[in-house]
């Protein structure tokens, strides 16, 4: 019996693994953040570890273009031997890494140390870049820090009102909705999203006590949505006064930036009914603490995020929040939902393009002196700051010649997927680890076959910062090894003379110290700590030696030096590839609870492709009406990047102006062929929530399309 | 040296105005210096009737103050005159500004006929334009028995729905034949007005004021055109605005409704130019916001040489919506309304003249090109988005007047003996019902064995009362439990429409 955490999303539900004839049998655990509760991935989770087509053995590409099966030392000297040429012939930054939020912590620091320290290169970025980077810009702008939700989830118990900003948490994260049941008891869910998902659907009076609100505004304008909110928070003499003059300072700046932003011109750029807008402010403040409310919670998801102006956008959630005196109270405040696995802690030990581990940032000297002081090199040998991964994978094939990807699928996940493959495959050199050969590791020269979650001891930190322990039930497949040992190993082909441990505990220490004194610091941790801890308590970063943590930020203060909040004014954008007569609707993507991020994972398990088999097209049936499209039926989805083909499912449930879908998919039905790779100008996240498309069905498009061929391709 | 740019008039286009161009010029080309008459800060003129109605406190009124670092703005001074030929503006404190582009902004006043009576300036009649004006009939409406607004089009509505929910008895002369008049057709309007009634708001149309009659220096009464004399003290006159083009006309450039300008906003002298209510472009005036907030931008444009923003954008020609903003009527209109429509165009009218709700909505060639919706809030912004951002319109277009996710919400959870065999029960772990009988027949027949046996209820918990209710059934169908002669109609026809909670599969 092993107590560990599921492997997939950031709420890290709790399992126990129980050895079995299939390898191990899961059941829910009891801990305060799942509640005993599991969805279908974490029930089925166990089925990845003994898949048919797991890789088992070290593959390097053949002459003939094949992946083969070789040792791990031919297959090791091999990446070196192709690694040191290129760097002689393009110089160290040649090389780029790419990593994931699904990777332990340890393994996230060693990989961010193996580039720094061994490759040398400035290039390393990851795919959180595609799930937290404009939350955490904000946050960090805001409050000087940036820990997903720097309260407990069990808190939300206690709230009065929670604003849900474009996140499906009933689809994403089932067992968080547990934690909703007394606000929507109370008539204190607010869920903003385009679609009446499923856990917009938890607003209803039918399945809540009270009926909340769903706030369905047109794709692009959630920014907007917030600034009218704040508005009316001033009109209506709402604001929190004395909180805001001891606590905050830009106050004076924002309420002036809203005064344009009146009821009638926001329902009229967002679409949301005036009076919805109105009932939104009465019911958030008067749940917050300064009215003698328990308190609101304003939390945001991908679908605010995920646009050009997105750190804006969760900026104007913030400002939100602070005029109505919540960060820092009791059961209220601000918080982003992560999404992925460790996509805190991924973000805080060195995967980001301009930070070292600790969230400490590559170009301040101070930190570049402390980090490699652990490290036992020269500050001066660390390379400066890389590009965001947007920008990483557009470099691939001219200055980015060789790639090491861990834990991503890019070709499926990244915006404008079918670009990304064509630069993928214009590389020297692709290393991918992974153990499933990933639509990104059947592109590769070399893969590695890696452990996963049942087979390694490490440490995950949750949606809340809270550090858990990942412990090992049973042993690897084959030749599969973690990606400690690997990169100890290539450190050590590469002829590195820094050290690498492959045990995690001691990683664990290495990473500890060197986060001490950071803005996550984990210096008061280790797994032994982490292993005799009391789960109602928990340990919650920062955690100096000697405490026990900090499950609750900003009581007294800010992370600022001056210990306030920055209110920082700001102006809704429009989507960068916008509604045209020829796109006349736009597209947003999400998931879809029996399916994960790319779908690697999830669509090798038969239990969950049984429920969620293909990908589709949501879309209202004024729309279906409109083109003629019946259920069931094939639509073909077109941006000026590509096209998606995949079956209709009407419903009106989607604003008719908008289709949906789940970007789980390769292939015709691959979301990511249409998403708009433009990026948010201070996070680097990629405008995957929204942009201009046709719709049609697949029959009639196909046949149009092969008759109008023009010189600048296909015109639909 | 960078050039010198003055902006005369610090309201909300001359404020867009400056804000866009220090915004835009990054290479710090122009220094700006901003003027405007008023003392206060600059402030958003739209809200006044929301202020005047209670409804929005000042403090929602405050713009951005201009960045002191790229911007010279002087408050509570005015311009005098301009000198065109010295390039130089002549300010109220005796100063003069220098300038290489002059921008104005005047912006309008409120028109007030020359009634008879008002010669003598009775006391408690007053225009709504400043803030100064709203506070001062706000204070007035403290005491007032009886409110008479002058004219029933967009400004007087509002004022006099502001001055009812303050409590002041109101009533609104119109000299046209119905209420606004400029934005509606007589059926619309007719509407209109019995709502307005219903709110305590009492309407004279087709008649005008002939005189003002005031006694000791306050208005006491207005006497109609049709004789009548309604008691009044407290009279709002808003009969529409008129540019205020004297500082432009003083200094010899062309004037007409307005100051005359070119398609790029440039007045009869090269150097200067107009934008907002006091301008006259090609394209005719309005005295909305938004056509002024577009000159604003158009300027900016000018001034630094852009070229024009995205050729592949959609000409926009359309009038913008105009909303009437009040407690208790919700009215939007914009574009063609069905006395302008053509032959060919398809005009929808829904009057339901006892619910208070009218609408009108005009497609031409599969567009929206106008509407005119009254009573709908549901619907009132998605139209204006529909009509705005030219979205593809539903077959039947007057499918638009009903919310657009009715009937899409999950639906009452279904007796479990009337749920099919194949609905999904526990969403998170992807559980049929039949599989929950199932389990129940293999000897599952609590919640929690169910749970046990199926990982039904084990996710976020919410189908616990649909499980729960399932065990209950099938106990109760057999008691003896367990048994294969459980109830076997487990695909029970249904006939209402099945559970819909799954969007996932």
């Amino acid at each position: 019996m092993t107590a560990t955490h599921c492997p997939y999303c950031a709420l890290q539900c709790a399992m126990t693994l129980t050895p079995s004839q299939e390898g191990v049998s899961v059941t829910p655990r009891a801990f305060p953040t799942s509640k005993g509760g599991l969805c279908q991935k974490g029930w089925t989770s166990a089925a990845v570890l003994n898949l048919p087509d797991r890789i088992t053995q070290p593959l390097v590409r053949s002459q003939a273009g094949v992946l083969e099966p070789t040792t791990w030392e031919h297959a090791l000297a091999f990446v070196a031997a192709r690694v040191t040429a290129i760097q002689d012939a393009h110089g160290p930054d040649s090389i780029g890494v790419f990593g994931g939020g699904g990777l332990t912590n340890e393994k996230a620091y060693q990989l961010g140390k193996f580039t720094r320290t061994v490759l040398r290169t400035k290039h390393i970025d990851y795919n959180g870049r595609f799930c937290m980077s404009s939350a955490a810009a904000a946050s960090n702008r805001a409050f000087g820090i940036d820990r997903g939700m720097p309260f407990r989830v069990t808190d939300l118990a206690a709230t009065d009102a929670v604003l849900l900003l474009g996140s499906n948490v009933a689809d994403t994260m089932p067992p968080f909705v547990q934690h909703l049941a007394g606000v929507r008891e109370r008539g204190g869910l607010i869920v903003v999203d385009p679609r009446r998902s499923a856990t917009a659907a938890l607003t209803d009076a039918a399945t809540a006590g009270e009926a909340g609100i769903h706030l369905q505004p047109l794709p692009g304008t959630d920014q907007t949505l917030l600034l009218g909110l704040l508005h009316l928070v001033v009109a209506e003499g709402l604001a929190d006064d004395d909180y805001l003059a001891a606590r905050v300072t830009g106050w004076d700046e924002v309420r002036r930036s809203v005064a344009l932003w009146w009821p009638e011109r926001v329902a009229a750029t967002t679409g949301v009914p005036e009076a919805q807008l109105r009932r939104t402010v009465a019911l958030l403040a008067a749940a917050s603490p300064a009215r003698g409310g328990r308190g609101a919670m304003i939390l945001s998801g991908r679908g605010s995020e995920q646009h050009s102006d997105g750190t804006d956008t969760v900026t104007a959630a913030i400002n939100l929040a602070l005029a109505l005196g919540l960060p820092g109270r009791p059961a209220s405040g601000y918080g982003c939902l992560t999404g992925q696995g460790n996509g805190q802690g991924g973000r805080e030990h060195g995967q980001k393009s301009d930070q070292l581990p600790g969230y400490r940032m590559i170009d301040d000297p101070a930190a570049r002196a402390h980090v490699a002081a652990v490290w036992g090199v020269d500050p001066e040998s660390l390379p400066g700051k890389g590009v965001p991964a947007v920008q990483l994978l557009r470099k691939l094939g001219t200055d980015v010649k060789a790639l090491f990807v861990h834990g991503s699928n890019v070709v499926v996940s990244a915006p404008d997927a079918s670009a990304v493959r064509r630069r993928m495959e214009a590389l020297d050199l692709l290393v991918v680890c992974d153990f499933v050969p990933s639509e990104t590791a059947q592109l590769a020269d070399v893969v590695l076959p890696v452990t996963q979650w049942a087979e390694e001891e490490g440490t995950m930190t949750n949606l809340e910062g809270r550090v858990l322990r990942r412990r090992k039930a049973l042993d690897p497949p084959g030749e599969a090894r973690s990606e400690l040992q690997i990169l100890a190993d290539l450190a050590a082909a590469l002829g590195s003379p820094v050290r690498f441990d492959t045990e995690p505990a001691t990683v664990f220490d290495e990473l500890a110290r060197a986060s001490a004194g950071g803005k996550a610091d984990y210096s008061g941790l280790s797994h032994a700590i982490l292993d005799a801890e009391d789960a109602e308590t928990g340990h919650f970063w920062p955690v100096l030696p000697g405490s026990t943590g900090t499950p609750r930020l900003f009581a007294r203060r800010f992370a600022h030096p001056d210990g306030k909040a920055r209110m920082v004014a700001v102006s809704p954008g429009a989507p960068a590839d916008d509604l045209r007569r020829d796109a006349p609707v736009y597209l947003v993507t999400g998931r879809v609870l029996a399916q994960y991020q790319s779908g690697a994972q999830t669509r090798r398990v038969a239990d969950l492709n049984a429920v969620a088999p293909a990908a589709f097209v949501e879309l209202h049936p004024h729309l279906a009406k409109l083109h003629q499209i019946d259920d069931g039926e094939d639509v073909a989805v077109t941006s000026v990047r590509g096209t998606a083909i995949a079956r209709a499912r009407i419903t009106s449930s989607i604003r008719p102006d908008t289709v949906f879908m789940p970007f789980h998919w390769p292939g015709d039905g691959m979301a990511n062929a249409i998403t708009n790779d433009a990026c948010d100008p201070i996070s680097g996240m990629p405008e995957f929530k929204v942009c201009a498309v046709s719709v049609g069905r697949a029959d009639l498009v196909a046949s149009i399309s092969a008759g109008s061929t023009t010189d600048e391709g296909v015109h639909v | 040296m960078s050039e010198r740019v003055v902006v005369v008039g610090a309201g909300m286009v001359g404020h867009r105005f400056v804000d866009e161009l220090v915004r835009a010029d990054r290479t710090g080309r122009f220094a700006v210096e901003l003027i405007g008459a008023e003392e206060y800060e600059p402030y958003n003129r739209i809200l006044l009737s929301e202020v005047l109605a209670g409804r929005a406190d000042l403090r929602a009124l405050g713009l951005p103050l201009p960045d002191a670092d790229r911007v010279r703005f002087r408050r509570g001074v005015a311009v005098d005159a301009i000198d065109p030929v010295a390039q130089e503006v002549l300010l109220s404190d005796g100063t003069r500004s220098a300038y290489d582009h002059l921008v104005l902004a005047t912006g309008a006043q409120a028109f007030v006929p020359p009634l008879p009576g008002l010669e003598d300036d009775p006391k408690h009649v007053h225009v709504l334009r400043t803030l100064d004006d709203t506070r001062n009939i706000a204070a007035r409406a403290m005491n007032a028995k009886h409110a008479v607004v002058l004219g029933g089009g967009l400004l007087g509505l509002e004022a006099a729905c502001g001055l009812r929910r303050r409590g002041v008895p109101v009533t609104v002369v119109d000299l046209d034949s119905h209420v606004m008049a400029t934005q509606l057709d007589a059926p619309a309007a007719r509407v209109l007005t019995a709502q307005l009634r219903s709110l305590g708001i009492d309407v004279v149309t087709g008649t005008s004021v002939a005189e003002v009659v005031s006694a000791y220096g306050e208005i006491v009464a207005v006497r109609l055109t049709d004789e009548r004399l309604l008691a009044a003290d407290l009279m709002l006159v808003s009969c529409g605005i008129r540019a205020e083009a004297g500082l432009a006309s003083g200094a010899g450039l062309v004037t007409d409704r307005g100051i005359v300008v070119d398609e790029d906003l440039r007045t009869s002298d090269p150097r200067v130019f107009a934008i907002g209510d006091c301008a006259e472009p090609p394209s005719g005036m309005t005295g909305l916001l938004a056509p002024g907030w577009a000159q604003a931008d158009a300027l900016v444009s000018v001034l630094l040489e852009r070229d024009e923003l995205d050729p592949d954008a959609v000409a926009d020609d359309r009038a913008d919506p105009v909303k009437l903003k009040a407690v208790g009527v919700d009215l939007v209109t914009m574009g063609v309304r069905p006395s302008q429509a053509r032959d060919d165009d398809r005009v929808l009218t829904v009057s339901d003249g006892g619910g208070n709700r009218h609408a009108d909505l005009v497609v031409r060639g599969g567009e929206l090109v106008g509407v005119t919706c009254l009573g709908f809030p549901e619907v009132s912004a998605a139209l204006t988005l529909a009509y705005d951002r030219r979205t593809p319109l539903p077959a039947d277009p007057l499918a638009l007047l009903v919310p657009a996710s009715a009937g899409g919400g999950v639906e009452a959870t279904p007796s479990p003996m009337r749920m099919p065999g194949s609905t999904t029960v526990c969403r998170c772990t992807g559980v049929t019902k039949k599989q929950i009988v199932n389990a129940w027949e293999d000897g599952a027949t609590s919640a929690d064995a169910i749970a046990g046996a199926t990982r039904a209820t084990t996710g976020c918990g919410g189908c616990k009362e649909v499980v729960c209710g399932l065990v209950d059934w099938l106990n109760a169908s057999d008691p003896g439990a367990g048994a294969a002669g459980g109830p076997a109609a487990v695909d029970t026809p249904v006939t209402s429409r099945n559970m819909t909670v799954d969007s996932t599969t």
